[in-house]
């Protein structure tokens, strides 16, 4: 009894000290940590290249990068059917990020590393398919360095790892109109891999291609666009290939600050319509909700030509609204835009409401269908929208 | 009633123990001794593999396989090429290497990674957890630490601090700190440096080079998937499973560890002794309680029982405070385990203990079980004892004198038995302790024989000293052999301990002196300092190698590279020598093919090291697949070398061979030969000044290296070495206490000569002699058990756990110092109890007992 109770008390002091041992310890754990006075990513522009004045274009080289200004991006949007009349939109963005001026006008970056850059590059490739009301996206980043993302104009290439758009054909001369082929892939096996063909010359948007976004001095971009651009080839989606052909937009913009303080985000359109006009209106809005007096509207002719309007004679009203269940936000889904001076009306819906991108950061980019008359005649027609600044609402 | 009784047992057992607070205490001493140099290695041991496997788990981070390069990194075009293959995968490119901090002198990991690819990898580093972009990637040196360093260090964001690399320092600002969510993520990060990938390129001078990428595939990624991504690969390139590395690197201390393990396991073995001599003596002097308590109907059970709990009680009482001691001896030795990790292996930085259940568990576990063990005869023969023969003092004394014959037969057995299993070719480490404890056994059993004759010998000697008292002493020990004897085996086994260690670090140390010799045959050698001492991985500058050739009153030049290949036997240790006519003299080979040096420069044959060939049994004749820039290629090895340079082993190919397989000219290390009759000193000087401002080299004179080489091998010994000094303290304790309580023991007797007219001084020479002479034998009989002792850690366990051949160096003065530690303990041993006895009144003796 007493010989078993020593014992007792001997393993009972060991099991003592083992327990508060093993309580102190805890448990193998994974490897967390969060990041600490690490500054903020500054809105400074002082050092950049700014968008003061309408310049001189140079082609090819004005489709690659302008490095020295603070952001820039290639967008590639389109509408496209197969041969029974499937529609998918398309939507393929190259972003470019300096992430520090440009000291005396030369690159920053006076290291040997091939790694070291100023360069940063960001990527959103996104499906939406009509039928199924089904939006997929996926976003990618990387340096600008060691070949890994790059905006190259001689000979064309936007690329950022194995999402690129390439120039066929010829490899340069002074024509900004030729043909791409743009090949983008998700991880889960979405792809496109379509040859890009400008139906139209390149349109130079606002005045000769500069345009002013906000009162202040330097707030504007440069704005090139080729607003249609016959386009086929195959799409891929939950494993099933289709052909595909229909029309694209592309959008080349690049800026050091667009916005002024008090501009919130903005509504932008790309259409092609049934009667080979395409229109680009856009409207910048304020923080209070109203609607800035930056906006713009480029109307081109079936030849290429802009028609001149005024940015005062378009009118948009918007009909209905769609809560997002990501974010909470209400982005408006149906639209009125009228044009009187060039007999213009057109209902604009989106093909389906969720089109969000929920990436870094959150906006919308999504395929309408739009219907309406123009002198007096019935048109359809295809484009996207573009919402920024609804977080929050 | 029942239970009134076994109290009464108890109260009267622990009365007996307080009143004799000496053997109690120095019982308890036995095992804490023992318990805590156990639990001060494990601990110690494992916090040092705690922090590689946390700093290793860091770095390595969520990724499931990594591709490496062959010897000098991977290009960075693999990375490229990867990221844009057709199947999107996650990846992340890596560049790593040390640097140290100049702040606080200590060795940093610098870990330089794609902030912008790391989230997947390591969220500390990524750009979603917050990494300034336009500070990080932008190309100035700007780096990450972690909250506890920066406080430690006293910085703060924006300071800068200045980081020192293969020699050279760079001025690196601090953007951010990384803030652990977890003690253990802090402790991970405690000695982490995170750069840009492109700083950590300029860093550690790897332009365009990467250390590995580092993949996530799913768990379901078939062979076919691998292969897919394999093909995808240049020569040379290879993917492999990210844990693997870090098995491979932490295997490399497995033998290192566990020799350090098998010392603390001597220690406790002569805490057995010990304790096994105290609880004899406890029971052996309450025999005549004992007979009275079994005269009174005590049953044997209730004695066997008190006995235990006696044991039971020492036990715990000394375990626990063996432990509490383990913690503090385990602050010491965790610094000087990791310097030897560090000097001899990878970098590992231990900042703190880390305390695990297991050491715990163990050190209960054998500190109790070594105590009841050792308590089991003792109780046995307490409890056996018929109650006449136990009032009969001398019944014990009887038996053993009979069995002394026995006994020695079987000791020569065991040890015959023990020497046996060292015969069994390919044996294991494990395997050759066993041998050592059967042997030292062995030897044990006969030391009551070898105690009657010794005592035969010096009883002439003693009785010429000493006259009558001197043979009375001698006489004494022989007539309680059963007490004395246990007391003899124990220092025996505690001395001889520390004279084994003591003969191989000897060897060791001998054989290394003498090698150096011969292999430094250049008069200057220039390196660059480097994290892990004996592994010269860094690279010197071209301008500096060029410059330091040049310089007046240099006659002649070898270089050499040192770099970690992937063999067929996992990361190994490749050295490129040129110039072999004269490096070719440095070699002292074990065997070679006939012309091997003329076949060397030009041929896909190897030299391997000695130890390299016995870990991976290699022989003449085989071959060595390496990963080369060319492939996977074959190198014959032609040639086994002896050195003593690595534990892990080198292969060595001769620099023309190297660059026809590698796309590396760096030189890792340069010897320089001086002018016949130039002064070397005043040349190393020359060259220091030359190499100024260009890269911090280390310039030393062939007596420079040398002695700098014999500071490091005495550095990575220190470990040993105290333990050595701690087997020793055992061995004083021990036979302080063994001695003691005999006299103490013997405390009626003592009173019976005194009232026999023994005079007081008499009695004092009387004790003194007897101690002297059993702490003189003790010391003799210790001499040949631990050449046996040092005989097998060289021959047997060195080899096994290494490899070396090392030549067996005995010095006379080593087994003075034991012979005279024994000695002057059972000096001491004797102090106490003869001035006790002298000073008290023999009449009370006698009534008392």
């Amino acid at each position: 009894m007493k010989l078993s109770g020593w014992f007792v008390i001997g393993f009972l002091t060991m099991a003592v000290i083992g327990v508060i041992w093993w309580i102190s310890i805890p448990p193998e754990v994974e490897i967390r940590t969060s990041l600490s006075a690490v500054d903020a990513m500054s809105g400074d522009t002082e050092g950049y290249l700014r968008a003061d004045g309408p310049r001189e274009f140079v082609f090819p080289d004005d489709h690659g990068a302008h490095e020295g200004f603070k952001t820039e991006w290639w967008y590639y949007t389109g509408n496209l059917f197969t041969g029974d009349g499937r529609q998918f939109g398309y939507q393929f963005t190259i972003f470019r990020n300096q992430l520090n001026p440009p000291a005396e006008g030369v690159d920053t970056v006076t290291e040997e590393s091939g790694w070291s850059t100023d360069q940063f590059y960001l990527g959103h490739f996104a499906l939406s398919d009509v039928e199924n009301k089904n939006h997929i996206y996926e976003e990618r980043s990387s340096r600008g360095a060691i070949g890994l993302a790059g905006a190259r104009a001689v000979p064309y290439r936007i690329w950022l790892e194995d999402w690129e758009v390439q120039r066929v054909g010829g490899e340069s001369g002074s024509d900004p109109r030729f043909p791409v082929r743009l090949k983008a892939k998700m991880v889960g096996g979405a792809a496109i891999d379509l040859q890009i063909t400008p139906a139209k010359p390149l349109v130079l948007q606002g005045d000769r291609g500069y345009d002013q976004k906000g009162s202040t001095a330097g707030n504007a971009s440069y704005y090139l666009s080729f607003t249609r651009m016959d386009t086929k080839g195959t799409l891929k989606i939950n494993d099933q290939l289709f052909e595909v052909s229909g029309h694209s937009w592309m959008d080349h913009e690049w800026s050091t600050s667009a916005l002024d303080e008090d501009q919130k985000g903005w509504d932008w359109f790309s259409i092609q319509l049934s009667n080979g006009y395409d229109l680009m209106y856009y409207q910048l809005r304020l923080k209070d909700g109203s609607v800035s007096r930056f906006k713009a509207v480029t109307l081109v002719d079936p030849a290429g030509e802009k028609v001149p309007i005024d940015q005062e004679d378009a009118t948009l009203e918007v009909l209905d609204h769609w809560e997002s269940p990501h974010s909470k936000s209400s982005y408006p889904s149906q639209w009125k835009l009228t044009i009187p001076r060039v007999d213009l009306s057109l209902d604009i819906n989106t093909v389906f409401p969720d089109q969000e991108m929920d990436v870094s950061v959150r906006y919308y980019e999504g395929a309408v269908a739009v219907a309406g008359t123009m002198n007096g005649e019935e048109i359809s027609g295809h484009g996207f929208i573009e919402m920024t600044g609804y977080e929050g609402k | 009633m029942k239970r009134s009784k076994t109290n009464l047992l108890w109260r009267s057992s622990i009365r007996f123990l307080l009143q004799h607070p000496w053997h109690f205490a120095l019982s308890i001493l036995g095992v804490a001794l023992g318990v805590s140099m156990v639990v001060s290695i494990d601990l110690s041991n494992s916090s040092a593999q705690k922090a590689f496997s946390l700093s290793t788990q860091a770095v390595t981070g969520e990724a499931t396989h990594q591709v490496t390069g062959a010897a000098d990194g991977l290009d960075e075009s693999v990375y490229r090429q990867l990221r844009m293959a057709e199947k999107p995968l996650k990846s992340a490119p890596v560049v790593e290497g040390y640097g140290r901090l100049s702040v606080v002198n200590r060795t940093f990991r610098i870990l330089g990674v794609d902030p912008i690819a790391e989230a997947p990898f390591r969220s500390f580093a990524s750009q979603k957890a917050g990494i300034n972009l336009s500070d990080f990637i932008s190309g100035e040196t700007t780096g990450l630490v972690s909250h506890d360093v920066a406080s430690e260090l006293g910085l703060a964001v924006e300071d800068t601090l200045m980081v020192s690399v293969s020699g050279h320092t760079f001025p690196l600002r601090l953007i951010g700190l990384i803030n652990p969510d977890n003690d253990q993520t802090r402790r991970a990060l405690e000695n982490l440096l995170v750069v840009d990938i492109g700083t950590a390129q300029k860093l550690l001078n790897m332009p365009g080079k990467l250390s590995r990428i580092d993949l996530i595939l799913p768990e379901n990624t078939n062979e076919r998937a691998i292969k897919n991504i394999t093909t995808l690969l240049p020569e040379g390139a290879d993917l492999s499973r990210s844990d693997s590395r870090s098995q491979a690197v932490s295997q490399m201390i497995n033998a290192f560890e566990f020799n350090l393990q098998a010392l603390s396991m001597l220690a406790l073995l002569v805490g057995m002794f010990l304790i096994y001599n105290t609880m004899t003596f406890s029971v052996v002097q309450r025999r005549p309680l004992i007979g009275r308590l079994r005269g009174i109907g005590v049953t044997k059970r209730e004695i066997l029982r008190v006995v235990v709990q006696e044991a039971i009680l020492i036990g715990v009482i000394g375990t626990a405070i063996g432990i509490l001691a383990g913690f503090f001896l385990a602050q010491v030795l965790l610094k000087l385990v990791t310097q030897s990790i560090n000097d001899l292996y990878f970098v590992v930085s231990v900042q703190e203990l880390s305390i695990g259940i297991y050491p715990l568990i163990k050190a209960a576990v054998l500190g109790m079980g070594a105590t009841l063990l050792a308590a089991y005869w003792p109780a046995r023969e307490a409890s056996n004892a018929e109650v006449s023969t136990v009032l009969n003092r001398s019944s014990s004394e009887s038996k053993i004198k009979g069995r002394i014959g026995t006994l020695a037969l079987a000791g020569i057995v065991v040890g015959g038995l023990g020497g046996g299993l060292l015969l069994i070719p390919n044996g294991r480490i494990g395997m050759g302790y066993v041998s050592l404890l059967m042997i030292i056994i062995g030897f044990s059993l006969t030391i009551p024989l070898l105690v009657t004759g010794l005592t035969g010998l010096i009883r002439p000697v003693l009785s010429t000293i000493n006259g009558l008292i001197g043979k009375m002493s001698a006489q004494g020990i022989v007539t309680e052999l059963s007490r004395t004897s246990v007391a003899i085996a124990s220092l025996v086994v505690a001395v001889a301990a520390t004279v084994g260690v003591g003969v191989m670090v000897d060897s060791f140390r001998t054989t290394v002196v003498s090698w150096l010799e011969i292999q430094l045959q250049a008069d200057v050698y220039v390196q660059v300092p480097r994290a892990v001492t004996r592994k010269a991985d860094g690279e010197l500058d071209p301008t500096v190698v060029l410059r330091l050739k040049q310089t007046d009153g240099v006659a002649g030049f070898h270089t050499v590279r040192s770099v970690d290949v992937h063999t067929n036997f996992g990361i190994d240790q490749l050295v490129a020598v040129d110039n072999e006519v004269s490096s070719h003299n440095t070699y002292q080979m074990k065997e070679s093919e006939p012309g091997f040096w003329n076949r060397f420069r030009n041929e896909a044959i190897v030299m391997v090291s000695e130890v390299y060939a016995y870990r991976h049994h290699v022989d003449l004749g085989d071959s060595v697949f390496i990963r080369t820039d060319r492939g996977r290629a074959g190198f014959q090895v032609a040639g086994i070398f002896y050195d003593y340079a690595s534990d892990l082993g080198t292969i060595t190919i001769s620099r023309n061979t190297y660059d026809a397989y590698f796309d590396d000219p760096a030189v890792s290390g340069l010897a320089l030969y001086a002018t016949d009759g130039a002064d070397v000193d005043e040349l190393v000087k020359r060259l220091r000044s030359r190499s100024e401002g260009l890269q911090e080299v280390l310039i030393q004179s062939n007596r420079g290296l040398r002695e700098a080489s014999i500071a490091i091998f005495d550095r990575t010994f220190t470990v040993t070495i105290v333990l050595r000094m701690l087997a020793m303290l055992v061995a004083f304790v021990g036979v302080l206490s063994a001695l003691m309580a005999i006299q103490l023991e013997r405390k009626r007797e003592h009173a019976v000569m005194r009232a026999n007219g023994m005079t007081p001084g008499q009695l004092w020479s009387y004790v003194i002699t007897q101690s002297g002479a059993m702490g003189l034998i003790a010391g003799i009989l210790s001499l040949p058990l631990g050449i046996i002792m040092a005989y097998i850690l060289v021959y047997v366990i060195n080899m096994r756990s290494f490899g070396w051949t090392l030549q067996l160096m005995v010095s006379p003065a080593l087994l003075m110092q034991a012979v005279l530690l024994a000695f002057l303990a059972a000096l001491l041993a004797g102090i106490y109890p003869s001035y006790k006895m002298a000073k008290a009144s023999p009449a009370d003796a006698l009534r008392n007992n």
